[in-house]
């Protein structure tokens, strides 16, 4: 899970501002917040030139509901948007994170229009899509609109031809480790550009667990999204081709390799934890000496730092295998059924191609931008040279190595719920095979209602 | 005495209940029952359509749904025989006059007083690898025990943590049923010679019978429909084995958003436990 987080910081408000220095709509800002954006203005990417075709400005007040999440902040991005369009009131409505799913799939799926603006995770654009839940929002973004986003996200969040939902975020995965307890244990720690095997990794840490120590674990630790590329790393698809097949992709030979290896982690080499604690906060507490997670935790951990020194390097692979990176993370779409879709596609375009991308970031986010242009200023921002927002920098690039978006799929929810019950099933001591045939079969009669 | 032209008074009194009762109880099932019978098509936009019964007939052969069907038997032979006797065991025990009994009364209750979701977190924290339960065996030596997490032992500590939650809950229905029994009928059969186990026998259990018929279809009812330690503690794992059919009902609707085959599921569900209700009322029938 995503730990919720809120932040406000000078630097990283600048950050927020580089974009909308451009635009119009500047908020209140300290005067050296404002010296700051001075001087990298200039380096800062123009907005847009042309504006989208459509970008009614109501005659009379609306109100747009926005259902987010719980963690994010959105105040200062819907102050800024109000302030521009006096017409437009933005309510956001927040939920947990395992409710925003259930939340969308049962208001959308109700036909409700009252939540106007839904936050959407990537790989469900399609799913969402096939229901014919979202608006198209090609008409509200420009070409140089779609631009803007790190390579990718747009495809991710397109259906049959059409944009359906916005990147906001995109996400990447990285080594974090405690440098104390690899010395202690006589082991170097890998480097920042390093890029550890999976067989170096669980070395160590069955060198680094002991009584009261686990050697490594995964942050979401029954997650698709993290788990994914173990199998890709070893050359396993995904998906079928056709979207839909799951049987002799997912229980192949390069899967069962790649989650025996997986579950001996929890039960015969042990060296991971089974219990429910978070896996960020065992780090912080000194009893995880590695995690492999989100570069969030950068951010988090800037927050409030562990009492010890800790680095990061980079996603392992196989030894012999590929370099794959998971990637992939919130998009903002527009109900269908909003009765106020227009405005709500114009406020989307604002928030996601727009001054409003950098607000979002600066203020209100926790994870990597969708947008280059913000991730480009982490290379000048001086805040960003001492870790651990440094180690941000290096997510950006490894953000770039190979990222493998999660499997294209109408059935996204069905295959991810079902294989995040086999991963469960694997840690717990299921034979991995077992378990992934199982998976196999129950995924395949789970997508059978999408094909008839 | 109610005459002919005033015969509408009662039904005016209870009107309040029985729209209520429509409104919250059948109106739900009929649309449940109408939902059953529709689909969506995904070739087609996420169009609703009309498929008869081919939800229900879909669900005959639906591997996931014949074990959750399974996993639910199970639990509720388990639960509502168990529940039922402890309940009529700690019923008889608070029922005694011996010192202290008032702290006990109130402390039995406690599990009562606590909201279902907290009190299966705090047994999710308990029964943890690196929880109460477990530091505890390490403490003496075991080895650690997954509760939560192991087919063998999943399902039971469902049903314990229901039961910590249910039996006080019973208890007090069977406390009530035990002292509204005269003590004169006791004295009655002392007199006569009767022992302890005849006056159980013969009086006690006989008298209680009411009351032991109401908790046992109160608490199937109620056990069929349990959900809650099932979502927080183990989402229907490790592989189905606590799968219980709400549970797979409620993945399928709200989290697959497949409302057909959820509505069908918990139709199906209805129907059985009314025929079960209907041959427990059988069996405590007067005689």
């Amino acid at each position: 899970m995503r730990t919720p987080t809120r932040w406000i910081t000078s630097p990283l408000l600048a950050a927020s501002l580089l974009l909308s220095a451009c635009g119009a709509v500047v908020t209140p800002q300290s005067p050296a917040t404002q010296a700051q954006v001075a001087t990298v203005a200039p380096e800062a990417t123009q907005p847009p030139a042309s504006e989208p075709t459509t970008a009614p400005e109501p005659a009379e007040e609306i109100t747009l509901n926005w259902l987010i999440l719980e963690f994010w902040n959105p105040d200062q991005t819907i102050a800024a948007y109000q302030a521009e369009h006096p017409n437009v009131t933005i309510q956001a409505e927040k939920v947990g994170f395992a409710d925003l799913f259930q939340q969308n799939q049962i208001r959308l799926g109700a036909g409700d229009g009252s939540p106007d603006i839904v936050s959407v995770d990537a790989p469900l654009v399609a799913s969402y899509g096939a229901r014919g839940w979202l608006y198209p929002l090609d008409d509200a973004f420009t070409t140089e609109d779609k631009q803007a986003w790190v390579s990718g996200a747009l495809e991710a969040g397109s259906f049959d031809g059409q944009l359906l939902a916005a990147p906001q975020h995109t996400s990447t995965q990285l080594l974090y480790y405690n440098k104390g307890l690899l010395e202690a244990a006589g082991i170097t720690p890998p480097g920042e550009d390093e890029r550890w095997t999976w067989e170096q990794v669980a070395a160590a840490a069955k060198e680094l667990a002991h009584d009261d120590v686990y050697g490594f674990s995964w942050e979401q630790t029954t997650a698709t999204y993290q788990l994914l590329p173990l199998a890709q790393s070893l050359g396993g698809e995904a998906i079928g081709a056709d979207g839909f097949t799951v049987e002799g992709v997912i229980n192949s030979p390069e899967w069962i390799e790649a989650f025996t290896f997986y579950g001996n982690a929890f039960n015969a080499d042990g060296y991971a934890p089974k219990g429910d604690t978070p896996v960020a906060d065992q780090f912080k507490a000194g009893q995880l000496a590695m995690f492999v997670g989100g570069a969030w935790n950068n951010l988090v951990f800037s927050w409030g730092p562990p009492e010890f020194e800790w680095g990061v390097s980079r996603m392992p692979y196989f030894e012999g295998g590929e370099i794959v990176t998971p990637t992939g993370s919130w998009h903002f779409g527009v109900n269908a059924r909003s009765a106020h879709a227009e405005e709500a596609a114009a406020f989307v375009r604002w928030l996601s191609a727009g001054e409003g991308a950098a607000l979002w970031w600066g203020a209100d986010s926790y994870d990597m931008p969708a947008q280059t242009a913000i991730i480009d200023t982490f290379d000048t921002l001086p805040a960003f040279d001492a870790p651990p927002l440094a180690f941000m920098r290096v997510a950006a690039e490894e953000a770039q190595v190979n990222p493998v978006p999660r499997p294209v799929t109408v059935g996204y929810l069905e295959y991810e719920q079902l294989l995040n019950a086999a991963f469960a099933d694997i840690r717990n001591g299921v034979d991995p095979a077992e378990a992934l045939n199982t998976a196999a079969q129950r995924i395949t009669e789970e997508m059978a209602k999408y094909q008839r | 005495m109610i005459t002919k032209r005033e015969n509408w008074i009662p039904y005016t009194f209870l009107a309040p209940a029985l729209l209520t009762l429509l409104a919250f109880r059948l109106w739900p099932i009929v649309i449940g029952l109408s939902e059953s019978l529709y689909s969506v098509s995904f070739v087609n936009a996420g169009a609703r359509i009309f498929v008869g019964f081919e939800n229900y007939l879909r669900l005959l052969t639906d591997r996931v749904f014949l074990q959750s069907l399974q996993v639910s038997l199970l639990f509720n032979l388990i639960v509502n025989p168990l529940q039922v006797l402890l309940a009529l065991g700690l019923a008889f025990l608070v029922n005694q006059r011996v010192p202290g009994v008032g702290a006990f009364r109130s402390l039995y209750l406690i599990p009562i007083a606590i909201s279902i979701n907290v009190s299966a977190l705090i047994w999710k924290l308990m029964l943890d690898e690196n929880g109460l339960l477990n530091g505890l065996i390490r403490t003496w030596g075991g080895s650690p025990i997954a509760f939560l997490t192991s087919t063998e032992w999943a399902l039971g500590s469902i049903i314990g943590i229901a039961s910590w939650i249910g039996v006080p809950f019973w208890t007090l229905f069977l406390l009530a049923g035990l002292q509204g029994i005269s003590p004169q009928i006791y004295e009655a059969a002392a007199i006569d010679g009767a022992s302890g186990a005849s006056r159980l026998r013969f009086i006690t259990l006989p008298l209680l019978r009411r009351s032991i018929g109401f908790v046992l279809i109160a608490d199937t009812i109620s056990n069929f429909l349990l959900f809650t330690p099932v979502l927080l503690l183990t989402e229907g794992g490790p592989q189905l084995s606590t799968n219980l059919v709400m549970f797979e009902a409620y993945r399928r609707g709200l989290v697959y958003g497949d409302f057909g085959m959820s509505a069908a599921m918990v139709s199906l569900q209805l129907i059985l436990i009314v025929s079960i209700v209907l041959a427990q009322f059988y069996l405590f029938r007067e005689r």
